[in-house]
């Protein structure tokens, strides 16, 4: 183990969690440096969009890439940060090592293609303009199925842990957080891709939208559902956390991301239903 | 704000990076910051900006003269290569200065090489060279004295 640490350890980030003053295994500082080239690929497009006034759909054609590396930038940050409380053994566990390959193959394709496509002024999901960009948008839908899947596994992995730094509360939080982002992202990403996007009505032409976030205020939009689901991995462990300082029975934890899972549930119904998170 | 408000700003950066450089006291460390990472980072974070954003609409690539031709045609295109310039220049200013300090070379006699190296890049690396060369050559024939 400390053989493999010495030899990936200058990918490591930051191993202020790691255990002991001994240096984290490379899946931990992979997560760690996926975290900076997320901010680095947040940085390059908001950079861009300052100098850039081609817009797609009615915002900056770099809104998207930001959005996207703002997202994997928090994405991994949580990763990295439950990875590097798990114990030595877990860290260099083959699940892990296989899980964060996967991640990394995967979000380096995502958000490459996503900047690249902004680059060249057109849309990257749902673009049927070419073969290769039906490919690639297929391909997209891969990987986003490989990263949720297998942040689920890491949550698995993390509850079973049993030597790793998790207070009870934040253990049954990790776990559960993960598997319920996994499985309603899921849910959520593949209703949008079958309905062709995520509006589920036709807005009027000068239909209000969210700033930033650009969801639709005059349609179902499924993206509120998107981003509960997606960030049930923050709200887990967090949650978990603040059970733990407070004393409060696991039962509470797993009562409290129920009604999570319900609140997402509901927005994604609300959306189908056709009816807007917020009317503008 | 126009390009040429851009490059405007990018000029003024980079020539105050080359005065810390060529002029400012070496042992305020956080001075030598500056023109080590501070200006090129921020001259790196608009290259990229400009590149991502105008590459594609430039329709030129790096496969021929002419393809450069039509990169450079393109005026956020022609900013970013300046851009590269006077990113890339300084950082190698400061890789020569660190040598040359190293060997002793005083301040008066690094600032040719690095005002060689700020006007016309490649000149001042080598004239940046031989001053580090020359150096070590006099501490030899010091040392064997």
């Amino acid at each position: 183990m400390m053989q493999i640490s010495s030899t990936f350890g200058t990918l490591s980030a930051g191993d202020a969690g790691a255990s002991a003053g001994a240096r984290p295994t490379w899946p931990v500082g992979a997560l760690g440096a996926l975290t900076a080239l997320s901010l680095a690929a947040l940085l390059i497009a908001l950079a861009a969009a300052g100098l850039d006034a081609r817009t797609l759909n009615g915002e900056s054609v770099w809104a998207k890439p930001a959005r996207f590396a703002a997202s994997f930038a928090l994405f991994f940050a949580t990763l990295a940060l439950v990875a590097a409380r798990l114990s030595p053994r877990a860290q260099a566990s083959r699940g892990l090592r296989a899980a964060v390959a996967v991640l990394a193959a995967a979000f380096l394709y995502e958000i490459g293609y996503i900047h690249v496509q902004a680059a060249r002024g057109v849309s990257s999901h749902f673009n049927f303009a070419t073969l290769a960009a039906e490919i690639h948008f297929a391909l997209m839908g891969i990987g986003a199925v490989a990263l949720m899947v297998y942040v689920g596994a890491i949550g698995v992995l993390a509850g079973r842990d049993s030597d790793a730094r998790l207070g009870p509360g934040l253990r049954r939080g990790v776990r559960l957080g993960f598997l319920w982002s996994a499985a309603l992202t899921i849910l959520a990403g593949v209703s949008i891709a079958l309905m062709g996007g995520p509006l589920t009505g036709a807005p009027p032409p000068d239909a209000a939208a969210l700033p930033l976030l650009g969801w639709s205020g005059a349609v179902g939009d499924l993206r509120p559902a998107h981003f509960l689901a997606l960030h049930a991995m923050q709200a887990g462990p967090l949650l978990g956390l603040w059970a733990d300082r407070r004393g409060w029975p696991v039962a509470r934890v797993r009562q409290a991301l129920l009604s999570y899972a319900a609140l997402t549930l509901a927005v994604y119904a609300q959306a189908l239903a056709g009816y807007p998170l917020l009317a503008l | 704000m126009s390009w040429e408000g851009l490059y405007s700003l990018l000029n003024l950066s980079a020539v105050f990076g080359w005065l810390l450089l060529i002029a400012a006291p070496r042992h305020w460390r956080l001075l030598g910051l500056v023109p080590r990472y501070v200006v090129p980072g921020a001259i790196a974070v608009v290259y990229s900006g400009l590149m991502a954003a105008h590459y594609a609409q430039s329709g030129g690539g790096y496969g021929s003269l002419e393809a450069v031709r039509r990169l450079m045609a393109h005026d956020p295109v022609l900013l970013a290569g300046w851009a590269h310039f006077l990113a890339f220049d300084l950082v190698v200013g400061v890789l020569l200065a660190e040598r040359m300090d190293r060997v002793g070379v005083g301040r008066v006699l690094q600032a040719p090489a690095l005002i060689a190296t700020f006007l016309f890049g490649p000149i001042g690396w080598l004239l940046g060279l031989a001053t580090e060369a020359g150096a070590r050559w006099r501490g030899r024939l010091v040392a064997e004295a």
